[in-house]
């Protein structure tokens, strides 16, 4: 690690991290609070209308806990997607841009490995990613023992979004090693924002169900079974497990990728 | 003794292009002139210095170590300003300087404030909003402000002014006269002709030519021998034209500027070391 290059590439996440905090903020303050017994059957009744399209987006009829509901209408697309926009824009801003643009060899012109380089430039992005899990664990809990206390579990909301986190992480490996393996922006804004962009519509064809659901075994958002989570079932665990050490694979092949590349800059 | 020393260094970028072959040493405290036209392969060879490449055929080592395996170790004593600079553009030239020595973990009171005197440097915008010259000077106190043993410099003058190039050379003769090591990749004739002790000549990704710039010139010298009708006549003619006279025999050496010289090389010309094309 490179204390002066985190402290710089940090201060280059700090708007982001802003931007997607209040954007977290404001959805999951009203989604929360909108947590009402008459409320659910509006919502209900919107899933008799229109199912498919209710279900695209992970939303399922009749959650009756706190935690449910939450589930059905924030795990399914707020948390999912705007985390995973993050670990793009991060994702490539970190490695693959400044291979491009060629101001990496003002980084690679200095007595500074190639992997303390790349091994401080993942920190960031998983310091990125874990503050913003860590502010929404927090921000969930705040509303909800406001609005509503003592409904939410902290060990099942807990639970969940280490299974989450878990998830970003795997994403935001996809975009770094995309980042480190290609030196033009094209293909690693390429595949670093689309392979992440089509798992998640995969796993919005396979949330719709009949035939689409094999679908699933396409997309990592599969390994990621919220009410799995918070029911602590052991294959949502497993899952959970399995996106962890599917990231640990990603970082490690990325940080080897970038340390034998040749950098044309 | 050798502190770069390139040998049979290749990089086949196909169709023609790339670099074959390439191999020539400098020598501690010596200054090299790296020329060629555009496209010759001058900034590949660096690449591979740096360690940002590696060797696919040949090898590359700096001070006895190799160029991609001991890059990190290299860098600690090395100095680069890149052909293409491009610089963290979100960052004021301040910035950038004080996040490098950071980032380098200088410790010691450097040559930054030395350097940004020498080139009347103002380094207190945006990096994004500078000139070409500015974030050239900006490139040059960055190479230079770790005060490195060795420099690798490609194409360091370009896009400054006359007073700012002259200034450079000005700032390379002191540097040689510490004993540093300079490989200095140039399109300008002038500023290789005042630093340069040798030059190796690159055309096409092969070196075409590889000398002292003394033995160059002496190489180029075309002699011309004329005869007068009187010894007196001779000892004239040879004075007027500073020749030497040998009875009614006058010879006179017409020396050839550099620039012809290189330029002789680079149009490839009809000299014996032509490559086929
Ligand atoms: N990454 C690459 N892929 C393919 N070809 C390349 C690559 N990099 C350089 N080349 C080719 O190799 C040749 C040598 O390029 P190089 O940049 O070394 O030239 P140069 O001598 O530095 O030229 P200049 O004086 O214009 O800076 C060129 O023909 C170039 O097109
Ligand atoms: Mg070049």
């Amino acid at each position: 690690m490179n204390g002066t290059l985190y402290k710089r590439e940090m201060k280059g996440s700090v708007k982001l991290l802003l931007i997607f905090g209040a954007v977290i903020t404001l959805y999951v303050t009203i989604i929360t609070t909108m947590y009402e017994p008459e409320m659910m059957a509006t919502l209900d009744s919107f899933y008799e209308v229109m199912p498919e399209m209710m279900a695209a987006v992970g939303m399922k009829a009749g959650a009756t806990s706190l935690i449910g509901f939450m589930i059905s209408y924030l795990y399914g697309f707020i948390l999912l997607v705007f985390p995973m926009v993050f670990c793009i824009l991060r994702g490539n801003g970190l490695i693959g841009r400044y291979v491009d643009r060629g101001s990496m060899a003002a980084l690679v012109a200095a007595p500074v490995r190639r992997s303390t380089i790349a091994c401080t430039q993942m920190s960031v992005l998983v310091s990125g990613i874990v503050l913003l899990a860590g502010y929404t664990t927090a921000l969930e809990y705040a509303v909800a023992e406001s609005s509503f206390p003592g409904e939410l579990p902290l060990d099942q909301l807990l639970t969940v979004n280490t299974g989450l986190l878990c998830l970003h992480l795997f994403l935001g490996g996809i975009c770094f090693l995309a980042s480190c393996l290609f030196s033009d922006a094209k293909y690693s804004v390429g595949f670093g924002a689309g392979i992440p962009a089509l798992m998640y519509v995969l796993q919005m064809l396979a949330n719709s169900g009949g035939k689409a659901e094999n679908a699933k075994y396409f997309t990592a958002f599969t390994l990621f079974d919220a009410n799995g989570l918070a029911a602590g079932e052991t294959a949502a665990l497993g899952g959970a497990f399995a996106l962890l050490a599917g990231a640990v694979v990603l970082y490690a092949v990325g940080i080897t990728v970038f340390c034998r590349k040749d950098l044309h800059i | 003794m050798r502190v770069i020393d390139i040998e049979k260094l290749t990089r086949d970028y196909g169709s023609g292009k790339g670099i074959f072959d390439v191999s020539f040493q400098v020598n501690e405290g010596e200054v090299f002139g790296f020329l060629g036209p555009n496209g010759a392969g001058k900034t590949t060879t660096i690449r591979h210095l740096m360690g940002f490449i590696k060797a696919k055929s040949g090898r590359c080592t700096i001070r006895g170590m190799d160029c991609w395996q001991e890059r990190c170790k290299i860098q600690e004593h090395l100095g680069y300003i890149p052909g293409e600079i491009s610089f963290f553009d979100d960052m004021t030239g301040t910035e950038y300087l004080k996040f490098l020595a950071g980032y380098r973990r200088l410790k010691t009171a450097n040559r930054m404030a030395e350097m940004m005197d020498r080139f009347e440097l103002d380094p207190k915008s945006k990096i994004k909003k500078m000139s070409k010259g500015t974030k050239q000077k900006l490139g040059i106190v960055a190479a230079f402000m770790h005060d490195p043993e060795i420099l690798i410099l490609d194409e360091p003058t370009t896009g400054l002014d006359p007073l700012m190039q002259s200034r450079f050379v000005e700032l390379l003769a002191e540097e040689k006269s510490k004993g540093k090591t300079i490989l200095l990749s140039s399109h300008i004739f002038e500023e290789v002709e005042r630093t340069c002790s040798r030059v190796g000549i690159i055309r096409q990704g092969k070196i075409v030519t590889l000398d002292s710039v003394e033995a160059l010139r002496k190489r180029h010298v075309r002699a011309y021998q004329v005869t007068l009708e009187s010894e007196a006549l001779a000892r004239s003619f040879a004075a007027d034209f500073g020749g030497s006279c040998q009875g009614r025999t006058v010879t006179v050496a017409a020396r050839q500027s550099l620039e012809d010289i290189f330029m002789h090389y680079y149009g490839g010309g009809d000299h014996d070391e032509r490559d086929p094309v």
